[in-house]
């Protein structure tokens, strides 16, 4: 038990050391790219808790973050706000203005009861056949959020939501997902779902419930993506339903890949590394295009350099960086961990 | 772990077994008994149905006809997961671990499934890694195990789930005469020691004639004899099965 403690330790210590040394630059943007870096950081965990247990892979996932953004926002976008921002609200709920500290967890509940009532069938598919259902799954809740429009103002921006997450939330939040995930792996459900990952036919041999166990485990990653979404929200103020789609699903799911999604330390540090390189690429277009060095506008190279990423990671290191062992199993083990299992 | 309520001293009945793959019959009308106590070994040429027969009473195929029970109650029609929980363990003829778990992992898991708390889970897997003298091997993973070490996992993970009936498919494959030896003293011990009923399928004809109580062959899914190595031997059937005869050639 004490390699899990080292493990928590060591990757808790690499969480607030990024947020104090965002906060003692000084420069605001770093503040803000450290807190969106710790959102993240709680939606690559969550994806974790069900992909890197049950070994199935969720597009389903940012899905999820949209719908605990949307809950939080109409309740506790201030009422006199709600006229203007949610024109067609239900009247039930236009009185309803609660603390945003309070509805971000609401956010969590209400995306951990949507992923339980739709998700139970899926859980019995394996594969192929999850992968896509899980893609179905996000593409049904984008078209939702797209077009429902009393609760989330359809297509357009949604605005209004009162500003409540800071550097220091999101870090604290980063750092109970990160415990919440580890608990997560090492409890009894974690163990004998990752005894389906890698192999079904024997689990179910010993009497593991492998649709139940799947099912649980997803429910706890919406749980994580719905809270992510939510405190993302009240950092941003206004979103529109496109920003829980493809391109932070790809986000969030390179940095689980790159970082190794059977691990919680994969998960964590392959958030900081997209993080970083995505940031530093970012400033290196945008330095390029300033100083005029190329005749036209350099764009994308953020998303190319990305993609070249995971596909070298997937090529000469399919499991991440951290494939099997958390990095705490990995400096108490005595002799070198060299070997590892494909 | 002696078994003492009355269930768990009955009997597992497989009565006329068939299974079909396509229309083909793979197991025609097999009927099987395994009492608690007692090695029985499976033999029969290849493709004879022997891990048909296991697939069939773990339920990871369906019968076309006839029922398993133990005892009074009938399992056959249950999931493998039901009927693991009924106390049926198994290895499979291709090794399958948990090959990114550590092999004491892959031991607490089977009696984390059956709901052991965590530190009777540890404290079984504990000392069945010692019984398989696994000891070593407890903090690497299994998927890094030499072949002979993984059937033992294997093994050592189906007890842990403690069960009344365990099915091992091959368990000797891959073992060298020195591994297959110390394997036999093991198994000898478990029916006694458990109260478990035994039943091994093996290519290893000594293995099984030193290690059976009684012996069942199996030929193009049907039973062709049953009885004592004595009685198998012997049996004009069991030899035409395993030679073929001599018009045939």
């Amino acid at each position: 038990m004490h390699r899990n403690i080292l493990t928590l330790v060591i990757l808790g210590s690499l969480i607030v050391a990024a947020a104090l040394l965002a906060q003692f630059m000084g420069i605001r943007l770093y503040e803000r790219i450290a807190t969106t870096m710790f959102v993240s950081m709680i939606l690559v965990l969550g994806l974790q808790v069900f992909m890197g247990n049950s070994g199935i892979l969720s597009f389903a996932h940012i899905g999820f973050m949209g719908v605990g953004a949307y809950a939080s926002a109409v309740l506790s976008i201030p009422e006199r706000m709600k006229g203007m921002a949610l024109p067609d609200l239900y009247p039930i709920l236009v009185d309803v203005q609660l603390s945003p500290y309070v509805t971000i967890l609401i956010g969590g509940l209400v995306a951990a009861l949507v992923a339980a009532a739709l998700s139970y069938p899926l859980m019995r598919l394996s594969d192929a056949a999850a992968v896509i259902t899980s893609f179905a799954l996000l593409v049904v809740l984008h078209t939702i959020l797209t077009h429902w429009s009393a609760v989330t103002n359809g297509p357009r921006t949604l605005f209004g939501l009162p500003k409540a997450t800071s550097l220091w939330l999101a870090c604290g939040l980063a750092l109970a997902a990160l415990v919440g995930a580890m608990a997560f792996k090492e409890s009894r459900v974690g163990r004998l779902l990752r005894a389906s990952r890698d192999d079904e036919v024997a689990a179910a041999a010993i009497g593991v419930d492998i649709v139940k166990l799947r099912w649980l485990g997803f429910i706890l990653a919406a749980l994580f993506a719905g809270i992510g979404g939510a405190l993302w929200g009240h950092f941003v103020t206004s979103f529109s339903p496109r920003a829980f789609y493809l391109k932070e699903t790809f986000l969030i799911l390179s940095m689980l890949v790159i970082g190794g999604a059977n691990t919680v330390t994969g998960a964590v540090i392959g958030t900081l590394i997209v993080t970083f390189v995505y940031e530093a690429l970012r400033s290196v277009e945008a330095s390029i295009n300033e100083a005029g060095i190329v005749s036209q506008q350099v764009i994308g190279l953020t998303e190319i350099v990305l993609a070249l990423a995971m596909i070298a990671v997937l090529a000469l290191r399919p499991g991440g960086l951290f494939p099997v062992r958390e990095i705490g199993t990995l400096l108490t083990l005595k002799r070198k961990t060299g070997r590892k299992s494909p | 772990m002696m078994l003492d309520d009355a269930q768990n001293r009955a009997p597992l009945v497989m009565n006329a077994g068939s299974v079909e793959f396509s229309g083909l019959k793979a197991l025609d009308s097999v009927s099987l008994r395994l009492e608690p106590g007692e090695i029985l070994g499976l033999i029969g040429p290849n493709g004879s149905g022997k891990t048909t027969t296991i697939n069939a009473i773990t339920g990871q195929v369906p019968l076309a006809g006839g029922d398993v029970r133990i005892g009074e109650r009938v399992i056959s029609g249950m999931s493998p997961r039901k009927i693991a929980l009924m106390g049926v363990a198994r290895s499979f003829q291709i090794v399958r671990l948990f090959n990114n778990m550590t092999t004491l992992e892959n031991v607490e898991t089977a009696a984390l499934a059956r709901g052991d708390s965590r530190r009777i889970a540890r404290e079984k897997a504990q000392a069945l890694l010692s019984e398989f003298s696994l000891e070593g091997h407890a903090d690497d993973l299994c998927g890094t195990l030499s072949y002979g070490d993984k059937r033992r996992v294997e093994i050592a993970r189906a007890l842990a789930a403690e069960p009344s009936f365990l099915f091992l498919d091959e368990p000797a494959a891959g073992m060298n005469v020195a591994e297959t030896d110390a394997l036999l003293e093991i198994l000898r011990a478990l029916p006694g020691d458990r109260g478990l009923g035994l039943l091994i399928i093996d290519h290893d004809m000594s293995l099984i004639m030193r290690l059976c109580d009684r012996l069942q062959v199996i030929s193009s899914g049907r039973t062709i004899a049953e009885g004592s190595a004595e009685d198998v031997r012997s049996n004009q059937d069991v030899i035409e099965a395993y030679l073929g005869t001599g018009a045939d050639d």
